[in-house]
């Protein structure tokens, strides 16, 4: 196999972490303490905004915060028809943190600073954590009986692509961001086997190319999780609706690419 | 070997990595809620109200504004109408002075001639009852001297008028005859 000789000959790690044991469960070292480290970057820049807020001469930082803000409040007041004081926060807390933990693909740290979303123990968490907020969201807007009966609408028949699709959600949630920025590092090592003479022009241009990678996926995490409480939140009748926004993320996963 | 590490952990399964990016994503979470988010909201709202009530302000200005400029359109206006009024106004009552003024030269004249001429009357009435009392004693004092007489005592001063007076009865028949001889002639 090509890509087999490929990977031996340039020694390149694929999905090999630093790892540690701590009762008895192994831990990606490497991953915990990248996301510490996006995860303080994003508190530090809300922090510094905080501590530099005017509502009448708004700094750079707080006209970013703002952007994300007032953008992530839109798409949630267009899926929900309200805005709803949980999804708006969590929304931005995704697009922000994503992007940050996205963005370390493009620094150069020698594997000491991977991105955090190569890894899918941290796209398995933040897509659990979205599931499990959507599917309490829809049972407290819809009561049980509705929140059940919506996986037998437009019929009956339909229960086991409901089930499929419901279950498929997260994964697909997880495994989009994953698959991008894990593909994104393992272009980078790759381009990195060419030939010094050769190899500054697509480096650059890849790495230019990851970071507009890493919004779009930043920014499709954190559209779906919207798209997923608004969904949540429609009515029985609007069923048919629920499988729409389900297919829509392909043409926009294909955008970015 | 590379391909026995890939064998033994497929990367797309999870580890107890999962349970600490969890926890985490889970305090970032908590922290953009509490501590972030809300400051630029309310930035976000008073930025909002802060324009929407400049624009009020502005709307208010520029009412105020038209307004006066009204005001101060419909008071030329006016000034402009009350101008002509008091011109019309001050035209008429200079006529009506002029035709005052002639109207009181007039009656002033007439009165002046009227008085004129009732004193001129009243002098004339004088002189002439002045002079009828002075012809008597006059023509009686010529005549006295004429005649040489003194007429001086009554009893003569009234023989001789009533001669006088009875001459001049007879000298009158006498004409009045010899006018109507000389007629049937």
């Amino acid at each position: 196999m090509i890509g087999d000789s490929l990977l031996a000959e340039a020694d390149i790690e694929i999905g090999e972490h630093k790892t540690f044991t701590f009762l008895n469960m192994t831990f990606n070292a490497d991953t915990i303490w990248s996301t510490v480290i996006a995860g303080l970057v994003v508190i530090g820049l809300g922090f510094w905004m905080r501590s530099k807020v005017s509502s009448t001469n708004p700094s750079k930082i707080q006209l970013m915060w703002e952007a994300v803000v007032g953008e992530v409040t839109r798409q949630v007041e267009e899926n929900l028809g309200r805005v709803h004081p949980f999804v708006v926060p969590l929304a931005i807390a995704l697009f922000v943190f994503i992007l940050v933990a996205n963005w370390f693909e493009i620094i150069p740290s020698l594997h000491l600073l991977p991105a955090p979303t190569a890894d899918v123990n941290l796209t398995y968490a933040l897509a659990l954590l979205v599931i499990v907020g959507v599917h309490i969201f829809s049972v407290r807007e819809r009561g049980l009986k509705g929140y059940v009966k919506h996986y037998f609408q437009p019929h009956p028949a339909m229960f086991l692509l409901n089930l499929i699709e419901e279950l498929v959600k997260p994964v697909t949630l997880a495994l989009r961001l994953f698959g991008n920025i894990f593909a994104g590092g393992i272009m980078i090592a790759i381009i990195g086997l060419l030939p010094i003479w050769a190899l500054w022009g697509p480096n650059v241009i890849w790495r230019l190319f990851d970071m507009f990678i890493g919004l779009i996926q930043a920014f499709i995490f954190a559209l779906l999780t919207v798209i997923y409480f608004g969904m949540a939140s429609e009515g029985h009748s609007a069923a048919d609706d629920e499988r729409k926004p389900a297919t829509d993320p392909q043409p926009q996963l294909s955008k970015g690419h | 070997m590379p391909t026995t590490n890939l064998a033994e952990s497929n990367f797309l399964v999870p580890n107890a990595t999962f349970f600490a990016e969890l926890f985490a994503f889970a305090l970032v979470l908590l922290v953009l809620a509490r501590y972030v988010i809300p400051p630029i909201n309310k930035a976000l709202t008073e930025r909002q109200e802060g324009i929407r009530r400049q624009f009020d302000e502005l709307e208010t200005a520029k009412a105020n504004a038209e307004a006066a400029e009204n005001q101060y359109r419909s008071q030329l206006v006016e000034a402009r109408h009350e101008a002509a009024r008091i011109r019309e106004e001050a035209r008429e009552q200079g006529a009506q002075i002029v035709v005052e003024m002639r109207e009181q030269a007039q009656a002033e004249a007439s009165r002046i001639t009227a008085a004129a001429s009732a004193q001129m009357d009243a002098e004339r009435q004088q002189v002439l009852a002045q002079l009828k009392s002075e012809v008597g004693t006059l023509a009686t004092d010529l005549a006295g001297r004429i005649v040489g007489e003194s007429l001086e005592d009554e009893a003569r001063k009234r023989r001789t008028v009533d001669r006088f007076i009875a001459e001049l009865d007879g000298h009158s028949i006498e004409v009045e005859q010899s006018g109507t001889s000389m007629r049937q002639r």
